[in-house]
Formats: structure tokens, C-alpha cells, sequence
């Protein structure tokens, strides 16, 4: 300032001294007032005349309490000083300028500063910026933040809550740590009666619960006090004559929240938030606790659903099982009953033999003993009936055969193919020995030795008897693997497009194959394959060439009752495998038995 | 150019007697028993502090300068990495909240760093006989390079630092933070020659 021209620093000096938004005051080497600015006087109960000349620690003594009267010696020492807001609240205690802040005095960011002239230094300039407005502010939004920061909490809380009624009490203590409340009350709605039940309570003597277990919803301290659900703050309980208030009154409370819980329209109870240390609650509190209820009103909605959703799960478990036991019965019912049959058929069989055996044997004696005397028509009846009861015979015999392959026990085990073929062709006429060609490798297959044999054995049959007059039969065997489950798979098209299959998955058993081995969820399969050039199968009939005593269209033709193949089909289903058939007529056939990896 | 090791052991004590006022002071102000230490004390020409500091300061930087003139004339400059300004505001203000510097939050670091500068400079003054003047401290919040940018002096003569490694020490934290005094060669020389005569004078 020494380098400027007089009339400059006079203007300064007034700019300073009627118009700086701050207060600047300048002091002599012992602290007394040389200058007071328009500012100081504004603001300080002094105007310039009384303050100048006299000490400024006689003006405010709080200095020297405080102990900052260092600074003002360090200052006269050279030494620039700041003074944070944050550190010493102010410097000079002058009134404060925002009311609303609640603070006592002004809040400031000073400097002390030496007042040095040429070499000297004259004294001390004090700067000071008034700061109550910021920090108002700042603490404004410290206090919504932290509000910001328990409303979020307390949505976390709420709605992660598996009991919303406990959650409400740890979120009661956060809040009342933030608010000062110190008692709190839920109240819920049980069923459609008007009265409200004490669900939660914190902050009372247990003996005072009891008083409170239940209160009527409509005319309570808890209860609602008109139709509009609003949330309500009651203050000045302890001065009150209100009826309604004299529980809270007994209490000691002064002032409490009242707020409702809804979800949507409908009312399931009230939430209260009370304080005995203070009678009034603000605007912003009840905001903040209405915001609360809310998420209460829906984690309580929410766990009520939940508890329905609970029963009517339960409920359905229930009926699931009844019915499963139903299934079961039935089954096993079922199961009686084809068994019945299957011995039936046995036993009926099994006793046909008898008399059949007796007719024919009653035929031969006739044929023996009197084919002499017994003129040409009688013979010719004879033979016709030994014919008949040849024929009843195969009937009883194939029918026991089938029904042995049903009521026999299964055990599978790992059984080589070549080793049943072997046994076979060992034992076979030299026709079948003649038309037979196998291709190698032969795998292993999970089955019962005998079946398949018998299987085999009834596909060799049929290829031999089912051809052309006069033609020579070809069969043809292999076997493959199959990988592909029987459902999935898209089935290959060698012959003709339908196809008969018998078995797999699904269909009653009477009992499920026994096993060496352990099953496996989707084993690995293998097919052999019997392949002959005969008559082949015409489509129509393909569907039906499995069943019991069924034979093609040109029946009459071939012997036989036709229970070959149904044989087959029930020793595979038995063994747990499935067969089938790709037939084209005038071609040929091929049929395949598919069973579990060996 | 190098402190011999006579020479960093007494700026390092006068610094110290410094910083003992300073601890003092902050103390004081705040109730809490705070102390400050010098572990490490050199020198450097001014062209290699900032990628010195670059490398132990990687974050944004506190920083409050005073210019300081007389006899030995340069700049003095307190910087604390952005986190420990910020805790050491929480720290002095009770305040554990404050994750970002406000406007009081600045206040509080631009008085830390005026009392520790103060102190410093006034023991030179009284310690050394030297009579020194400092300007209003300026707070700086910035990248190391950026602050540093605009602490060289403006004279064209060659220019040393001081690096002075600080450690402040309150309620079980340390925060750590750098003296850096910036100092033309003659102030330098002068400050040598009169930490010499300061020595003489301790040991008569």
C-alpha cells in the first residue's frame, strides 16, 4: 500500500471503511482500536465512537478466555493467521445473522494480520468473513443425508426382513438414536374386529404392556383419529385434558407420532414413535417417520402373503400326497388283478393239457385198433379230428409258453451274443444252419440267457417258415450300438416308412427286471439286428404282428399260431428292452431286439 | 549440491523446535495431544522435486503455500496427500463424516498449514536473527505437478528445495505430509552461514 499514490489509498481506505462486505478493524501495537469499519459497527453492539481507542480485549473479554490473544502477538510478530470456522466457531462473538440456524453468534473465518508501515510495524489488521449462512447450509444437508442414509437402511432392512415385527425394533433403535425417541408402539388390525392388538413395544414397563395389549381402533391414543390415514404429530401430551392422551400422559410421554400403516386403502394397523425429553416433533421428523411406516406397511403386507403362499403350498403337498397314495393303491390293486389273470391263463393252460393229451391219445387208439374195420368216412372223420386236437395241442403249448415268459423271475445278467448263437446253431436243423449269416463283432448285451435264446430262436423260426414257395431263406444277423435314447430318436428309413415298436419306457409291469448290475440314467443300448428275405410284412399289418395269436393275411398258408413273436415282444419288455420290426411285403424284413449295454 | 551431514542435523533440529510450537499450538487448538516429527531431511535442485513427489504422492494433493521474503527469501509449502488432509480434517473437527472438502474442510487445512509454516519460518526468524515477512497462506488442491507448477520462484537464479518428510501424530493415526521450502542460492548460502553461527552460539 506504501507504493501507491495518497488519493488511491484514500479511496481504498474509504471503500474499506463504508462498504467491504466483511469487518475489518486495525488496531496499535497494544491492541487498541485505531479503526472500526461500517461493517464492525452493523454488526457489534459498538459504533466507532465507542470503540475506538479502547483495547479490543476489553471489548470482547471472550478472547482472552478462549486464549487467542497468542494470535494477536504472533500476528504483531510478522506472523499472517488464519482462523477456521471449523476450529474456533468465530473470532469476535457478535450476534448471529441467520436466526434460523439456532446458533448463538455469528459464525466467522478471521485473519490477523501485522500492519506494517516501511519497516515498522504499526499493529494489527483484523479481516473478518462472515460465515453463518454456509455453514447453516452445510449442516442442512449433514442432517439430510444422515436421513437420506436411515430412510435407505431402512428399506434395506425392512424389506430383507423374514419378521418384520422384530425388524421394527432395530429400526426403531437407529431412528431414535438419530431423533431422540425413546418409546415406540405397533399396533396391527387381527382379523375384521375394530379393535387393534399391541404387536411390538419398546421403551415401557413390561407391567404397563398389558394395559396396552389392545386398544379400540377408532378412539385410541394409537388408534386413528379420523378417516384420512394421514400420519399425525401430537404435541404438548403432558398439558393435554384429551381423553384419548391419558395412556401416553401416564407414560411420561410428551410428544409422539402417530402413523398409519396402509397398504393401498386398507388399514392393517398404526405405527407410534414417542418422546419424553422434548413436547414438540417438526415437520421433517414426521416425514421422515411416515416414510418408515410405509416400508413397514409393505414388508408386513408382504409377510402376510408370504404366510399365505406358505399354507396354500402346504395344502397342495397335502393333496399331492393323498393322491399319490390313491396312484399307488390303484396300481397295486391293478397289479393283483393282472397277476390273477396271468395264473389263470397258466393254470388254464396247464390243465388243457391233460384232457388234450386224453383226446388224442383216444384218436391214436382209434387209428390203431379199428382203421381196419372203420369204413373210409369214419377214418377220414378220425383223422380230421387228430388233426384238430394236433392243433389244440400247439395252442395250449404256445399259450404256456407265453405265459411262462410273463410269470417267470427275471435276473439279467451280461450275456455274449455269439455264446447264445453258438448254442443255437449247435442244436439247429441244418436248414437254419444253411440260411444263417452273421456279422461280426457280436457285443454284449444285458438280458436273461434263456429268453434270448428263446427270442432268437422264435425270429429264426419265422424267417425260415415265411418265404416264397420254393425260395431259400436268407437270414442275416448283426449287432450295433445305439447311443440315442429310444425316445429321441429320429428313426432311419431302410424299408418302408411305419414301423412297430414294442417296449421301452412306460406300460405296466408286473414286476421290473432284477440286475447284476446297477442302472445307469441313459444306459447305452444295443441292437441285433435278424434281417430275412421273406414274404415281408404288408403295412396294415405291422401294427398287429406282436399281438397273441395274430398272423398275417395269408395265414392258412403257414403253420403256426402266430404267438412267436408275441413271445418276444413280452421277453423283451420283461427284460427291460424293446423290439420292432421294418417290413416292406414282397421284400423282406428286418427285426430288431434292443437291449442295455452288456 | 548436498546438505553435509552436520548441516541436515541442525535444520532438522531447528526444524524440529519449529514443529514443537506448531504441535503446541494444534493441540491447543484442538485438545487432542498432537505431535509432529522429522524423519528425513535433503536437498534437491528444484528440477527434481516434482518427479520426487510424483512418486510418494500419487493422488490429488493438499497444499498451502506461504511466500516468505527478507534476508533469506522463497516459498514455503505444506503438502498432504488428498486422503490424509481429508483425515486429518476429521480428525481436528470431530467430525467423522466429511468425505469431501468443503468449504470449512479447506479452512481447517489452510489454518493446519499456516500454524506448521508459521512456526517454521518464525524459528528462523528468531533463531537465526534473520527478520522474515510471509504472505497470506494459499490453499491449492491439485495433481503434485500442477501445485508445484506454480511455487518456483520468479527470479532467474538457480533455485534449491528442502525437502522436509513430516509425520503428524494424533489419537492412534499418523498422517504423513512434506515441508517443502523453496530457497534462491543466496538464501540458501545465507541460511547455511547462519545455521553455522546458530551452532557456534549453542555450543558457547
Amino acid at each position: 500500500m506504501a507504493d501507491q499514490p495518497p488519493a488511491q489509498n484514500e479511496a481504498m481506505l474509504a471503500w474499506i471503511q463504508e462498504f467491504a462486505p466483511y469487518g475489518v478493524v486495525t488496531t496499535d501495537v497494544d491492541f487498541r482500536v485505531q479503526t472500526w469499519n461500517h461493517w464492525m459497527e452493523i454488526h457489534s453492539e459498538f459504533n466507532s465512537q465507542r470503540a475506538i481507542g479502547r483495547s479490543l480485549f476489553e471489548l470482547f473479554p471472550d478472547l482472552i478466555e478462549r486464549r487467542l490473544v497468542e494470535r494477536f502477538h504472533r500476528a504483531l510478530a510478522g506472523e499472517i493467521n488464519l482462523l477456521a470456522t471449523a476450529l474456533h466457531e468465530y473470532l469476535l462473538p457478535l450476534s448471529t445473522t441467520v436466526r434460523e440456524s439456532g446458533y448463538q453468534h455469528m459464525r466467522q473465518t478471521a485473519r490477523i494480520a501485522p500492519l506494517v508501515l516501511g519497516e515498522q510495524t504499526k499493529g494489527v489488521i483484523i479481516v473478518i468473513e462472515d460465515v453463518t449462512q454456509r455453514e447453516f447450509q452445510a449442516a442442512i444437508l449433514r442432517t439430510q443425508h444422515e436421513r437420506d442414509q436411515i430412510l435407505s437402511w431402512a428399506l434395506a432392512y425392512l424389506l430383507k426382513a423374514r419378521d418384520p415385527r422384530r425388524t421394527i425394533r432395530e429400526v426403531f433403535f437407529k431412528v431414535a438414536e438419530h431423533l431422540d425417541f425413546d418409546t415406540y408402539f405397533l399396533y396391527l388390525f387381527e382379523g375384521s374386529t375394530d379393535a387393534i392388538k399391541l404387536h411390538s413395544v419398546g421403551g415401557v414397563p413390561p407391567e404397563t404392556e398389558q394395559q396396552l395389549a389392545s386398544l379400540p381402533a377408532n378412539n385410541s391414543f394409537c388408534g386413528f383419529e379420523s378417516e384420512s390415514g394421514k400420519a399425525l404429530a401430537i404435541g404438548d401430551v403432558q398439558s393435554s385434558s384429551d381423553e384419548k392422551l391419558l395412556i401416553p400422559r401416564q407414560l411420561g410421554i410428551r410428544a409422539y407420532a402417530l402413523l398409519p400403516l396402509l397398504v393401498g386403502e386398507r388399514k392393517i394397523g398404526t405405527l407410534c414413535f414417542a418422546t419424553r425429553t422434548r413436547a414438540v416433533i417438526d415437520k421433517e421428523e414426521l416425514g421422515l417417520l411416515s416414510t418408515i411406516a410405509e416400508y413397514l406397511a409393505v414388508a408386513l403386507n408382504r409377510e402376510s402373503t408370504d404366510l399365505a403362499l406358505r399354507d396354500a403350498q402346504q395344502a397342495l403337498g397335502e393333496h399331492a400326497k393323498q393322491l399319490e397314495i390313491k396312484v399307488a393303491e390303484r396300481t397295486a390293486s391293478l397289479k393283483e388283478t393282472i397277476s390273477e389273470l396271468e395264473t389263470f391263463s397258466y393254470s388254464l393252460a396247464h390243465d388243457l393239457r391233460a384232457p388234450i393229451r386224453a383226446l388224442i391219445g383216444y384218436c391214436d387208439v382209434l387209428v390203431e385198433d379199428y382203421s381196419l374195420t372203420f369204413p373210409e368216412e369214419a377214418n377220414a372223420v378220425v383223422q380230421r379230428l387228430l388233426l384238430a386236437c394236433g392243433r389244440l395241442d400247439v395252442l395250449t403249448r404256445d399259450l404256456l409258453q407265453f405265459t411262462k415268459v410273463s410269470r417267470q423271475k427275471i435276473l439279467l445278467s451280461v450275456v455274449p451274443i455269439s455264446e447264445v448263437l453258438a448254442d443255437i446253431v449247435s442244436s439247429a436243423p441244418p436248414r437254419l444252419k444253411e440260411a444263417l449269416v452273421i456279422h461280426e463283432p457280436l457285443l454284449e448285451v444285458l438280458a436273461q440267457r434263456t429268453l434270448l435264446q428263446q427270442c432268437l430262436v422264435n425270429l429264426f423260426d419265422n424267417a425260415l417258415k415265411f418265404v416264397e414257395p420254393g425260395a431259400s431263406p436268407q437270414i442275416t444277423l448283426w449287432a450295433e450300438k445305439v447311443d440315442v435314447p429310444l425316445r429321441n430318436r429320429a428313426l432311419p428309413l431302410p424299408f418302408s416308412p411305419a414301423r412297430y415298436l414294442v417296449g421301452g419306457t412306460g406300460g405296466i409291469d408286473t414286476e421290473k427286471p432284477e440286475s447284476e448290475i446297477p442302472p445307469k440314467p441313459n444306459p447305452p443300448r444295443v441292437r441285433i439286428w435278424v434281417e430275412d428275405r421273406g414274404i415281408g410284412i404288408p403295412v396294415e399289418s405291422q401294427q398287429k404282428v406282436f399281438g397273441i395269436f395274430e398272423r398275417g393275411p395269408n395265414y392258412e398258408r403257414y403253420e403256426g399260431t402266430g404267438i412267436g413273436l408275441a413271445i418276444v415282444a413280452r421277453a423283451m419288455q420283461r427284460m427291460g428292452g424293446s423290439c420292432g420290426v421294418e417290413s416292406e411285403r414282397g421284400v423282406g424284413s428286418r427285426f430288431w431286439l434292443e437291449f442295455l449295454q452288456g | 549440491m548436498e546438505l553435509t551431514p552436520a548441516q541436515a542435523d541442525a535444520l532438522t533440529e531447528l526444524i524440529n523446535i519449529g514443529y514443537a510450537r506448531a504441535a503446541g499450538a494444534l493441540s491447543e487448538l484442538t485438545g487432542y495431544r498432537i505431535s509432529l516429527e522429522v524423519p528425513h531431511v535433503a536437498i534437491y535442485p528444484i528440477s527434481e522435486i516434482t518427479p520426487l513427489l510424483e512418486e510418494v504422492i500419487t493422488s490429488e494433493v493438499a497444499s498451502v503455500n506461504q511466500l516468505f521474503s527478507g534476508p533469506i527469501s522463497g516459498n514455503a509449502i505444506l503438502l498432504l496427500d488428498r486422503e490424509a488432509a481429508l483425515l486429518l480434517n476429521r480428525l481436528l473437527t470431530n467430525r467423522p463424516e466429511v468425505q469431501i472438502f468443503d468449504g470449512a474442510a479447506r479452512e481447517v487445512i489452510t489454518e493446519v498449514g499456516n500454524i506448521v509454516l508459521n512456526a517454521c519460518l518464525g524459528v528462523f526468524g528468531n533463531l537465526l536473527h534473520v527478520q522474515v515477512n510471509f504472505t497470506v497462506p494459499n490453499l491449492k488442491i491439485d495433481s503434485v505437478r500442477e501445485v508445484l507448477k506454480g511455487v518456483t520462484l520468479e527470479r532467474q537464479e538457480l533455485q534449491y528445495a528442502l525437502m522436509i518428510h513430516t509425520r503428524f501424530h494424533m489419537r492412534t493415526n499418523d498422517v504423513s505430509g512434506y515441508l517443502v521450502i523453496i530457497l534462491g542460492v543466496v538464501s540458501f548460502d545465507r541460511l547455511v552461514l547462519e545455521l553455522k553461527k546458530w551452532e557456534e552460539r549453542q555450543l558457547t
